[in-house]
């Protein structure tokens, strides 16, 4: 077994005859953020899905903390990933609170307990407990609530964060904002982080490595120095035109 | 004789039979929802129940009520005069509304919001609990109280095969061309589909808000 965090080996996956993805593999190492970049329907969202099950790969296997994600039950690896989506998906009828400890709930966390977490969690995405907790979801700006579901994924200290354009229903300031908070957040909370984004800078400004994904196929894994000084293939060439040349962290 | 001594004399009646109706409604609409809510969820699971299911309550509601209450009427165990006609034929016919409702409601529910709670590690059960069902009562309890105003304006015709309630001044003031009698039918029928109407609205707000998720008050 190799260390990795989360390998994909040989995955292929196809929605109503059209193929999503041929034959991908790789792996993401214990701790660092990976970004899957590429145009949309290129089968980012795919991959990440398949980490946590909510997509079943045709062919090869996924396998997280180096066990095959296929022999896990689905609700119980659910339960140790933190999961985001850029619609975020909070539940209208829970509050700001409710919400962010909804997994340590499912894990039969106490109820202080969970207060207590929901409170450190909104604190650690930059929300005041005190003003924000008892609110609805429908009381919030589309930053507080992308804020709000990158909280939730965190709150039961999951070993792995998948994020699916965590951050792409916000204003180009505030969304700014939130990639330099998470850089720093991911840094600090040493998460294995799969990130999927079709922003190329937002890739560059917070992978550690970032994974070109076009057609249903790798293209490149690499660091984004190394991506930009040796771009793999066409494809990959063609995505980083009108990437910032240096950009500042 | 006044309208005033007409209403006295025939108080007890009035009383009785709007006390018959609104049990007749109570019981087949109660039976209906405890029937169609949890089917109409298991349809949500189960893709091949829709067809069979809803088809069956539409049919059901294109047949004319008289005719249905008719057709059952000769039924063994189901029919003879009496109540028991009634309240079968009744609770078909509330079966449509609540049914389609639910399924309605459910499958609305924000994909997205779906999608986050089985990314969670949500169970069926618990998704089904905790996020579908709170999700999709506006629209089952609009089903229900579509049933429930219908239901009491049914009932009426019920009379027609021995069931009582308010239906029973209505027929017997058409049978008599008896003006006064109609009105002591219908009145107090249309005043209960209205309070019908509240109530269960009333219980609508209360549930909305027991299902909510406050800051911890879960």
């Amino acid at each position: 077994m190799s260390g990795a965090a989360i390998s994909f080996r040989r995955v292929g996956k196809t929605f109503g005859g059209r193929p999503a993805l041929d034959d991908v593999s790789f792996e993401v190492e214990p701790g660092e953020t990976c970004v899957l970049l590429g145009p949309s329907g290129g089968g980012k969202t795919t991959l990440l899905r398949l980490v946590n099950r909510l997509v079943r790969p045709d062919s090869g296997s996924v396998l997280f903390a180096g066990r095959d994600v296929a022999g896990w039950d689905p609700v119980d690896l659910r339960r140790r990933i933190g999961y985001a989506i850029q619609s975020v998906g909070l539940l209208p009828h829970f509050s700001v609170e409710a919400n962010v400890s909804l997994v340590p709930r499912l894990l039969g966390w106490r109820p202080d307990r969970r207060r207590a977490r929901a409170a450190e969690m909104l604190r650690l995405v930059g929300l005041d407990p005190e003003e924000f907790g008892a609110r609805r979801p429908s009381q919030l700006s589309g930053g507080q609530r992308q804020r709000v579901g990158v909280a939730r994924a965190l709150a039961a200290d999951p070993e792995a964060l998948l994020l699916d354009e965590p951050f792409g229903a916000v204003d180009p300031i505030a969304r700014r904002r939130l990639q330099d908070e998470f850089r720093e957040l991911a840094a600090r909370l040493e998460k294995t982080v799969l990130f999927v984004t079709h922003d190329v800078r937002e890739a560059f400004r917070i992978a550690d490595r970032i994974a070109v994904v076009a057609g249903g196929a790798l293209q490149q894994i690499a660091e984004p120095g190394r991506l930009r000084a040796a771009p793999a293939t066409p494809l990959v060439e063609a995505l980083l035109e009108g990437a910032p040349g240096e950009v500042s962290r | 004789m006044s309208l005033s001594g007409f209403l006295v004399q025939r108080w007890p009646e009035i009383v009785e039979l709007t006390l018959q109706h609104v049990a007749l409604v109570v019981v087949s609409v109660g039976t209906a929802v405890a029937l169609a809510v949890p089917l109409g969820l298991a349809i949500t699971r189960i893709r091949w129940l829709d067809r069979p299911l809803l088809g069956f309550a539409g049919a059901v509601q294109t047949v004319p009520s008289l005719a249905l209450f008719g057709l059952l009427l000769p039924l063994p165990l189901i029919g003879g005069l009496g109540n028991r006609t009634a309240i079968v034929a009744m609770i078909l016919y509330a079966l449509l509304p609540i049914l389609r409702n639910t399924v309605t409601g459910v499958r609305a529910v924000d994909p997205a919001v779906l999608d986050a709670a089985d990314g969670m590690g949500m169970t069926d059960w618990q998704r089904l609990t905790l996020v579908e069902v709170p999700l999709a009562l506006p629209t089952i309890f609009a089903g229900i109280r579509i049933a429930a105003v219908v239901g009491v304006g049914l009932v009426t015709i019920a009379a027609a095969v021995g069931a009582g309630g308010l239906g029973s001044f209505i027929f017997r003031g058409l049978a008599m061309l008896d003006t006064r009698l109609l009105l002591i039918g219908a009145v107090p029928s249309a005043l209960l589909a209205l309070v019908a109407d509240g109530i269960l609205a009333f219980v609508e707000r209360r549930l909305l808000t027991a299902t909510a998720v406050g800051a911890e008050t879960s």
